[in-house]
Formats: C-alpha cells, structure tokens, sequence
C-alpha cells in the first residue's frame, strides 16, 4: 500500500453530479481528486443512462424518418440494420462523451482514481483498485456522487437474457417480437416508446393510474394516445403478481387481477436504487434513509458538516441537471462561495415519443396556492410549422395566476418540448406577464409561436 | 509429385506440414467440415422471428441419434430435471427453445467436428474447454450486466478452428507418411486456428457476433473488436478462466488476476471470486454430459 495522500477535496463518483463538482472545486483553486469505479468517467448517465437512451431514441426517431421517407426516395432499409447500427452510434456518442468529461477533467487538473471508494473515517477513504492495490486518501471535504443502478425485485429473476433492466436492455442484439414492461415512470416510459416506434409490441404495466404520474395529466394523455397509437398498451392501476419467463419462448406476467401478459423479452423498470454499499458509510458517521438514500439539508450536507451528497444517492428528482447544479453547489458552499440564486424553475424534461417537459406549477398546485388559474391551450395542429413539418400532436399549456396576468408554469408535450420549455423557463425567471408572449414578434413558422397562441387563449379567459 | 510436394520432402518432417497446412489455408484448399446439416437447420430456425418450439422439437426429432442425446443431456446432473425425461416434448418443456437449440447446436456440433479418431483423448480435452468457455461466458456476461445471449455460443466456437486443423493436419500426414508428436500439432492449432476458425464463420454463417468472437478473442487483438457488443473480451476472459479451471497447472491465480483482460472487464477481486465460484457448478456440468 502507498502512502495516504492529501486532497482538498474528494469525490467519490464522476457522473453528472460528481463531475461538476470536482470542476467547481478546480475552478477555485482547489486540489481535487476524483474516485471512479467504472473503467470510464461518465457514471450510469454516460454508459446506462441518459446519453445511451436519448441517443436510442433520436437514432430511432432517423430510422422512422428515413422508412417514411423511404417511397419518396426510392430506397429500402435493410431489415437486419436495425439494432446493429443503433448500438453502433450510441457506442459512437458514449465514447465521445465520455472522452470529453475525461478530458475536462484532466485540463482542470484533478486527480482521477479507479477504483472502488470506502471510508475508513469521516476524513479518509480507501480506494481498491482492480489490480488490488489499495490507495489511501484523505481529504478536508468529501463529495458522494456514486449515483444508482436499476432496482432488482426480489420476486422477479432478472436474468438479462429474457428479463432485462435498463442496462442489459442496451445489449440487445435483435429487436424481440413483443416486450412487456414493469413501471410507469420516466425509465420505463422512455423505452416503451421507443421500443414501440421500432416495431416491436410494447406492453407497459404499473400500479399508477398512468405513466409519469409527475408530470401534468394532459401531458401524459398525449404521451399514452400516442404510444397507443404507435400499437403499445398502458395497462394502468395493476400489481404484478408473478413475473417469469415460461421456460420455452416468452416471459409471463400475471397480475394481480388474474389476466395474463406474455411478451418475449421483459423490461424491468420499477425503479432505481443508491450505490452506497459499497461506501462503508457508517465509518463516516453518515446513516442512510430506510430507503437507502442519503439524508441531505437544502445544501446538500449529510449530517457530518464537510461531508456532502448530491445526485442519484440524495433520491429525487434524479434528473442529470438537477445533479450538476447540486454538485457544483455543494461544493460552492464548502468553500463558502456564493452560489448564485437558488434555481425555482428546474425544467422537466421526459424524453418519451412525443417529449414531454414542464417548468413551474402546475394547474393544481396553482389553484391551490391562488385560489385559481387561468389555462392557456395551444395545439401544434394550429400552428404553421407543426403542420409543416408533421408535429401535429403536440400540446402547449400555460399557466397563469387567477387574472391571467402572472405566468407560472409552462408544460408541454410533442416533439420538441424538451427545447421548447426553455423560453417559458426564461419567461419565469424574467417574471414576464402574459401579455408579454402576446405583444412580442416571435419568429414564423416555429413553434415558439404556440407561445403566443396560448397566451391569447389566457387573455381571451380573463374577467373583464 | 507436385513442385510443392518436391520442395517440402526437403524440410523437416514439422516443416513439411506446417507449408502443406499453410498452403491449403492460403489457397482456400482446407477441408473444412460442412456445419452439421440439423445445426444449420436449427440455426435458421432460431433466427427465424416466426419458428417456435415445436418446430425446432419436430426438426430435432428426424435426427434420431441427435435426439438420444439431448435426451441423456437432459437428463444430467446439470439440469435437474424434476423427474427423468423420457420425451422430446418434455425435454422441450423443461429446457426451452433457447436451451434446446443451444444444445442441439452443441451436441451436432461436437460429433460433425469434434470427433478425431485416435485422437479422443485430446480432443475430448478441447471438447471440455470449448464447452466451459461458453459457460463461462454467460456468467460473465451476467455480472456485467450485458445481454447474455450467444454468450454461450460465441464462447463454445471461439476455439472451433483447433479440431479443423488436426483433421487436416492427420490428413497431410497420411498423404506424406509423416508423423508429428502431439506437441507440434498442438503448435498448429494454436497458431492457425484463429484463421481457420475465420474461415468456417464465412463458410458457416455463423452470427456476426461468433465471428467477432472467433476473430478477436485473443488477449492481443480483443481491443480491435469493431462492435461495441464486448464479446471479444467477454470470450477472451472465458477462454482464460476454463483453462484456469481445466489446467489448473499452467495458471496459477495470481497469474489470472493479473492478466489486462481483468482490468480491461473493470472486474475487481470480489468479482472475479465469484466467477471462480462458478468453476464447481460448471465442471458438474461437464462431467455431467455425454462426452
């Protein structure tokens, strides 16, 4: 064993949380040092993650464009192309992606260890290393980002073979014939609809009325008509009360009320769980939630005061911009740097086919924290370039205070809605009134200019 | 005498068939072994999004002596069987599709190629390495949370070259009146047998997959694996755990857990101790099949 270095700072884990943080910590001059356990930087957002399966998803959403455009140009995919050449370009992205977090990483000037972290006391860690040599460190302030990984049921055999979760599922060499899915959450309704929009007989099941039970109903609505349309089911309110494959050609679902789902490969969604095994906590003095989390206050300190914990391990809301901005502003106040202005209007964003993404209240929590709201609506089959360029799904809803006057929340769902939201995310932050998305001159034909239309239908609503 | 033939009886007897065997490479003149005619079929069938396991139960049938087989596989310690397996049917109940066209392609396999006469011994020995790479393959691709499928398929034909080669390689000597010791064949087929292996994939259509497998399985070539899949690193580790499991002498564990492949999968001590823990079970198996 070498002897015990001295770092500043420490992180342990450099996925979105993590990275930031040790950037945050170089920025202000400090000597950080980043442990990782994976062979590359990045976490489960770069190799299982948010980058595999957005990059799945646009690569599907190509494929769909060209076979429709296939009769205009006189051509025909191969049909074996389909998954070999998605995991070719996600393999292409991750790289890349990866690549520049290591890169970023090295010109910041911060150390990077690979192996696995375990605290020995509140100030040092050990490091093992895949060849099993052991590094020990120790640090003024230490940051936990080790992030989660797919929860595994116990009365589910998941196997990775006929039952996958969401990181065998990228393994896939061909596309199955049917795929059930357990959840209803983000994970699981992102990979149903791509999964659907590839062809395959997609069945989602979960106990919640309805898929992304977060985010606005009317949203959610859009995303399951379309997701039906596509050929995938929703089969809402069930429990599972078996799940396994049959032994011979499918997995088996029965639920709860009896009915029985087959499907040739299962997709397990039900949910992620915080890599703190590993971590040996209690040396630390840190005592995780019964669920498994680290217990945190608003800026992301455990109970041990320069001991912090940010992303996926703190639970929700478990989004990669959510985890950078708590990385970078748990470390922002170790140092006693300002932060900046606490971030109230975090965006949303689902990427299901279609999008969905919402920033500020909603309807609801609007009615209950005004006493009322004013809904403004605007459907991308009114709008000129929804039309042109074959968006006509889409649903821009705004909300305003009880007079129609104040702007407080903005969802959305159609192709798109993840970049969308941003203008009414500036809008709440420049507290702009309604009638400023009226009066303005937005570009034509784009979508943008829902904003307006909706905006209109807000005014239209006020009492006079 | 062909020119060829003239100059060669001037070498050394290894030499000799050494630039026989490398002449018949080179001109595409190997004999290679035609894909048992039930594996091809069960193949195709397992490719097909349409066929079911009736079918694959049906085509197995025809090949009665193929039948007999899965049956006693079946029957083995290996897989448990509730109660003994007198049926095809029930064989196919118990095992499932994907096993039973596993084992139909193993078990036609190793008697279209695996089977040497006055050779039983040495090639019983690649039979069993073949056989436990493939097994370990699936573990490992478990741990990693990869796809498991062809795990087992890539890992039992990386090496398939080997008996291809001593096949042409007895041949030449019977043409040559030649004899080599042991030593020398097995030189061979450790040099050639990653081309000729090559050579049955294409001649096979065998999945793009096995051939990654085959192609880049070494230690120093499974990081020019084109596909992102990793079963080119997933069979290397499996090639070196079976040997560290059936020749426990040539490697000792200190050895295995230095080789780059270990840090290359990102495996750490405790996960390639339960690996190793699979070597039991997996010997069980081996012991357990009609070899």
């Amino acid at each position: 064993m070498s002897e015990t270095l001295h770092y500043d700072i420490l992180i342990i884990g450099s996925g979105p949380a993590g990275q930031k943080a040790a950037i945050q910590g170089a920025k202000a001059g400090k000597r950080v040092a980043v442990i990782e356990r994976d062979l590359e930087v990045g976490g489960a957002c770069v190799h299982h993650g948010t980058i595999p399966s957005k990059t799945l998803r646009e690569s599907a959403l190509n494929m769909l464009r060209l076979k429709r455009t296939a009769g205009v140009f006189d051509f025909k995919l191969r049909d074996d192309l389909k998954v070999k050449s998605l995991t070719q370009r996600l393999d292409h992205v991750v790289k890349a992606h990866s690549r520049f977090i290591a890169d970023q990483i090295h010109r910041n000037g911060v150390t990077r260890y690979h192996g696995r972290g375990r605290f020995l006391s509140d100030r040092e860690v050990q490091v093992s290393m895949t060849n099993r040599t052991i590094q020990r460190l120790t640090a003024d302030i230490i940051v936990v980002a080790t992030g989660s990984r797919p929860r595994k049921p116990d009365n589910i055999p998941v196997d990775h073979e006929h039952i996958l979760d969401s990181d065998s599922i990228l393994s896939l060499t061909y596309l199955p014939k049917s795929l059930t899915v357990l959840g209803g959450g983000v994970i699981a309704s992102e990979y149903a609809s791509f999964f659907s929009l590839l062809g395959v007989q997609v069945t989602m099941i979960d106990q919640a009325d309805r898929p992304v039970r977060f985010m606005d109903a009317e949203l959610t609505d859009g995303f399951v008509q379309a997701f039906e349309a596509d050929g995938g089911t929703y089969h809402g309110n069930q429990t599972i009360a078996e799940a396994k494959w049959d032994g011979l050609s499918k997995v088996v679902t029965v639920l709860g009320n009896g009915e029985v789902i087959e499907g040739e490969k299962m997709l397990m969604a039900l949910g992620r769980v915080a890599n703190i095994e590993d971590l040996h906590l209690e040396a630390a003095g840190v005592k995780p939630t019964p669920r498994g989390l680290i217990p945190v206050d608003q800026h992301c300190r455990t109970s041990v005061p320069h001991i912090y914990a940010v992303g996926d391990v703190i639970g929700p809301p478990s989004l990669a911009s959510c985890s950078m901005e708590q990385g970078r502003r748990a470390v922002c106040h170790a140092l006693g740097i300002d932060p900046g202005g606490s971030p109230e209007t975090v965006p949303m964003g689902i990427y299901t086919v279609p999008e969905m993404s919402s920033v500020g209240i909603s309807e609801e929590e609007a009615v209950t924290r005004f006493g009322g709201a004013i809904v403004g609506r605007s459907r991308f089959n009114e709008i000129a370039r929804g039309q042109i360029s074959g968006m006509t799904d889409g649903l821009l809803k705004m909300v305003a205070d009880p007079c129609g006057k104040k702007l407080l929340g903005v969802h959305i769902v159609g192709e798109g809605a993840t970049e969308l939201v941003h203008i009414g995310q500036m809008g709440l932050l420049a507290q702009m009134e309604i009638d400023s998305f009226v009066e303005n001159i937005f570009n034509f034909p784009t979508l943008g200019e829902a904003y307006r239309v909706a905006a209109l239908d807000i005014v239209k609503q006020r009492k006079p | 005498m062909s020119p060829l033939l003239a100059s060669s009886v001037d070498l050394e007897p290894v030499e000799q068939v050494r630039s026989l065997l490398v002449d018949r490479i080179e001109k595409g003149e190997l004999r290679l072994p035609l894909l048992p005619q039930v594996a091809h079929q069960v193949m195709t069938l397992t490719n097909d999004p349409d066929s079911d396991v009736t079918r694959l139960a049906s085509l197995i049938q025809q090949d009665q002596a193929l039948a007999g087989q899965i049956l006693s596989v079946a029957n083995s310690p290996a897989y448990m069987p509730r109660s003994p397996i007198v049926s095809l049917q029930q064989a196919v109940a118990w095992l499932g599709m994907k096993h039973l066209a596993d084992m139909a392609l193993m078990v036609s396999i190793q008697s279209g190629v695996f089977r040497v006469q006055g050779f039983e011994a040495e090639v019983k020995a690649l039979w069993r390495h073949a056989l436990a790479t493939g097994l370990f393959g699936k573990e490992i691709a478990r741990l990693g949370r990869h796809n498991v499928e062809n795990a087992f398929l890539c890992g039992l034909l990386h090496a398939v070259g080997k008996p291809v080669i001593l096949h042409n390689v007895i041949e030449i000597q019977k043409l040559q009146d030649l004899h080599l010791p042991w030593n020398s064949i097995r030189d061979f087929m450790e040099e050639f047998h990653v081309s000729v292996g090559n050579l049955l994939t294409e001649n096979w259509k065998l999945p793009d997959q096995v051939k990654e497998a085959i192609t880049y399985y070494k230690d120093h070539t499974y990081k020019h694996a084109p596909s992102p899949t990793k079963v080119a690193l997933i069979t290397c580790l499996a090639d070196h755990l079976a040997s560290y499991l059936l020749e426990p002498t040539l490697m000792d564990e200190e050895t295995l857990l230095a080789l780059p492949v270990i840090q290359d999968m990102n495996l750490y001590s405790e996960d390639v101790s339960s690996l190793l823990e699979q070597g039991e079970p997996i010997l069980k198996t081996l012991d357990s099949m009609p070899l």
